[in-house]
């Protein structure tokens, strides 16, 4: 019996753990380290906005950006172009790191990361660029 | 090519019928579609003027290789030597076009054959092309230039030779980026089979540098086989944009302002790199975000795969973390992958930082280093007031018998020790990641020793203390060289010393607790003492996500006691904020050392 009933609660709980993963992460903590990258971040935005409203760059379905027709910027801002995406990622890399640690949980970066990807798509604006599981989609 | 031949028969009866029966001005052929494994074409229109003094042949076609999706029209006009041996075709106003290329050019091809072997003589003038391919990384605008191609077939072999002169337009080339023109190359070679050769190149990109260079590449793949490559003068403040942080975008080195000379040459054989030698002529650079800098730094860095090198350096002054760094000479050798060195001074402020038994390796991309470490005493009034700290008193030394880092993650064995406010600050299990990164991490234990408090509060505008100060900080760490974590417990130091206390630095402690005690004082007769005595102080605080859990000496039913009082007059200050917002216990600090630095202003 005793067995059975610790087999249940084994077996629930790894039915649950992914939910409760989610449910227990605190994605607004906030530390200096995060606070330094969001602020590195939020100082490129400036620089991405017209990137994404041109349809230059996207969000990714993993969290991140891309590069999705350097076309739309003019030759001599393409290299320009290409590093502030490397550093956005790096950052954005840097901030899924930090959260988890925050958390004291380094091994939920990457459910955080996928979370993250979901919500970055949620609130990015009309007439931007996402991938969808299909390819790029303009919102 | 069998559909081509075919229709080029059928043109050829034809004329031939019509010269025999009309006198002809004009032959014009037109097909609409066919196809070849290699591309298919689509509206071929051929015109060949006989009328005019010189043959003209006019050529429109939609052209498209088989791997591209894309159609592309190519206009071609000519005028046609009468002896196709020995005159020139004259291709004036061409063009080729689709949605992301549009081309003018005009050719002009002096010779096709000689001997009966092709011998190509001909100069391709582009005027204001675009071009880009479907991603935008490779890309052009404006661009107008020469090129002159000689192409020669002996045997297997086609030797060729060019000259380029891009004289004006804008080249993106991933992830180089060329703005204006006034580049030339000098180039010839040969290829044979799958491999391009090239004998001599003689690159000059105007402002930068030139570039001699000879090697192979594979053309199955554009792989570089063989390459020896000088670059014997390089201006970086133009070169470092163009050729350099392209390289460097996940490094220190992203985001530099550099000036100097510099020389490179570099060999790869067989696909992998064999040697390569830098020197750096008095090398100015400063990182924008004020990280580091090095000013007069002069190299050289010898590198070979196969035998072991010594590099030097040397910089006149230098930056790193706000702290100034002194005249240095390093040397070390290195061997393939590994880097080692006996020793290197580096000076900074009054002191130097003694480094020894240097080692180093790169392993998969990564680097790794072990060293034993010294630094000779520096001055902390210096020292402070680099760091825009408080001025104070006392040197730093520090003697670690091993520094290693592995991974991003810089760690001792040993301690550093500052000689403060005449007693210790001794730190131990120091790690460092990314200290030249966006969000720098250090972690710390710290034990004081003896601090004298009188200096202390002096320092921090805190109100007088005399006293002795022991402080165990375990577990301390710093994001971005903020405080977000320790365990703290500070208290005076045992044995017999004077202990006595101000009457503002009590209203100071209490007011840190939120209030209290200070009105308490004014209100009784301790507010005619301007100093009290003290048996014992101490206070904790455990800081966890912004949050201090406080404690003092003793806990009594509904606080703690930060300073207990003992002889005439003793005052005995209670704290009773179990917890305490991190943010708001600094922003009290703030207000109380404010206010009395203000205060001793007056």
């Amino acid at each position: 019996m005793k067995k059975i009933l610790f087999s249940l609660v084994l077996l629930l709980s790894a039915l649950f753990t992914s939910q409760f993963v989610a449910a227990a992460a605190d994605l607004e903590i906030n530390t200096p380290a995060i606070s330094a990258i969001k602020n590195s971040m939020q100082a490129r935005h400036g620089q991405l906005a017209a990137y994404y409203a041109s349809g230059a760059i996207g969000l990714t379905n993993d969290g991140l950006i891309a590069v999705r027709d350097a076309n739309a910027v003019p030759l001599k801002d393409r290299g320009g172009l290409n590093s502030a995406v490397a550093a956005e990622n790096a950052d954005r890399n840097k901030l899924y790191k930090e959260i988890a640690t925050a958390n004291g949980h380094p091994e939920w970066q990457a459910e955080i990361q996928s979370t993250f990807a979901g919500r970055w798509i949620d609130k990015a604006q009309a007439g931007w660029w996402v991938q969808g599981a299909g390819g790029w989609v303009k919102k | 090519m069998r559909v081509l031949f075919h229709i080029v028969i059928s043109a050829f009866c034809v004329s031939l019928y019509s010269i025999s029966a009309y006198a002809v001005s004009e032959i014009a052929i037109k097909v609409q579609h066919f196809e070849h494994p290699q591309g298919n074409a689509q509206n071929v229109a051929l015109h060949l003027n006989l009328s005019k003094p010189t043959l003209t042949l006019s050529a429109n076609v939609v052209l498209k290789q088989k791997s591209e999706k894309d159609w592309i029209q190519l206009n071609l006009g000519c005028e046609i030597p009468e002896n196709a041996q020995f005159g020139a075709f004259n291709c004036a106003d061409s063009s080729l076009k689709n949605s992301r290329i549009n081309l003018p050019f005009s050719l002009e091809i002096n010779q096709l054959f000689s001997h009966g072997v092709p011998d190509v003589k001909a100069t391709l003038q582009l005027k204001n092309a675009n071009f880009s391919d479907e991603a935008g990384l490779h890309a052009a605008e404006k661009l107008s230039g020469n090129v002159a191609i000689a192409l020669k077939q002996t045997g297997q072999v086609w030797e060729w030779k060019t000259a380029l002169d891009w004289q004006s337009g804008e080249v993106f080339w991933q992830p180089f980026y060329l703005a204006n023109g006034g580049h030339t190359l000098v180039a010839n070679g040969s290829f044979e089979g799958e491999t391009f050769t090239v004998n001599t190149a003689n690159l000059n990109i105007k402002n930068v540098g030139e570039l001699k260079a000879d090697g192979q590449i594979r053309l199955t793949d554009f792989k570089l086989i063989n390459l020896n490559a000088n670059l014997p003068d390089l201006d970086l403040s133009t070169a470092y944009p163009l050729l350099f942080k392209p390289f460097l975008e996940k490094t220190a080195f992203n985001n530099t302002e550099i000036e100097g000379k510099a020389a490179l040459s570099l060999q790869i054989v067989n696909t992998a790199l064999k040697s390569f030698e830098l020197h750096l002529k008095n090398v100015d650079l400063a990182d924008k975000n004020q990280k580091f800098a090095l000013y007069k730094l002069n190299a050289d860095l010898p590198w070979s795969f196969d035998n072991p090198k010594n590099v030097s350096l040397s910089y006149e002054s230098g930056e790193l973390l706000n702290l100034p760094l002194g005249k240095t000479k390093l040397q070390a050798e290195v061997n393939r992958y590994s880097l080692t060195s006996p020793s290197i001074l580096l000076p900074i402020l009054d002191g130097a930082l003694s480094l020894s038994d240097i080692s180093a390796a790169r392993i998969g991309g990564q680097w790794y280093w072990h060293l034993s470490a010294k630094l000779e005493p520096i001055s902390m009034v210096d020292f402070s007031a680099q760091l825009n700290l408080p001025k104070m008193q006392g040197k730093a030394s520090a003697e670690i018998p091993l520094v290693t880092y592995s991974g991003g993650t810089l760690t001792t064995d040993g301690s550093v020790v500052l000689h403060v406010f005449n007693g210790t600050a001794t730190v131990t299990q120091l790690t460092m990641q990314t200290p030249l990164g966006i969000a720098p991490k250090l972690n710390a234990d710290i034990a004081l020793r003896n601090l004298d408090l009188g200096e202390l509060t002096r320092t921090f505008s805190f109100g007088a203390i005399e006293g002795k100060l022991d402080g165990d900080i375990d577990d301390l760490e710093l994001q971005n060289w903020k405080l977000v974590q320790f365990d703290a417990m500070v208290q005076s130091s045992p044995g017999k010393y004077p202990k006595k206390i101000s009457q503002r630095a009590v209203e100071n402690i209490s007011a840190l607790g939120g209030g209290g005690a200070a009105a308490a004082v004014q209100r009784s007769f301790l507010r005619f003492f301007e100093q009290f005595n003290y048996g014992k102080m101490g206070l904790s605080c455990r800081l966890r996500n912004d949050i201090c859990q406080m404690g003092g000496i003793e806990s009594t039913p509904h606080g703690y006691i930060i300073v207990k009082g003992s002889g005439i007059p003793a005052i005995t200050v209670m704290g009773y904020n179990q917890t305490v917002g991190w943010s708001e216990l600094l922003a009290r600090i703030k207000r109380v050392t404010d206010g009395n630095s203000k205060a001793i202003v007056k």
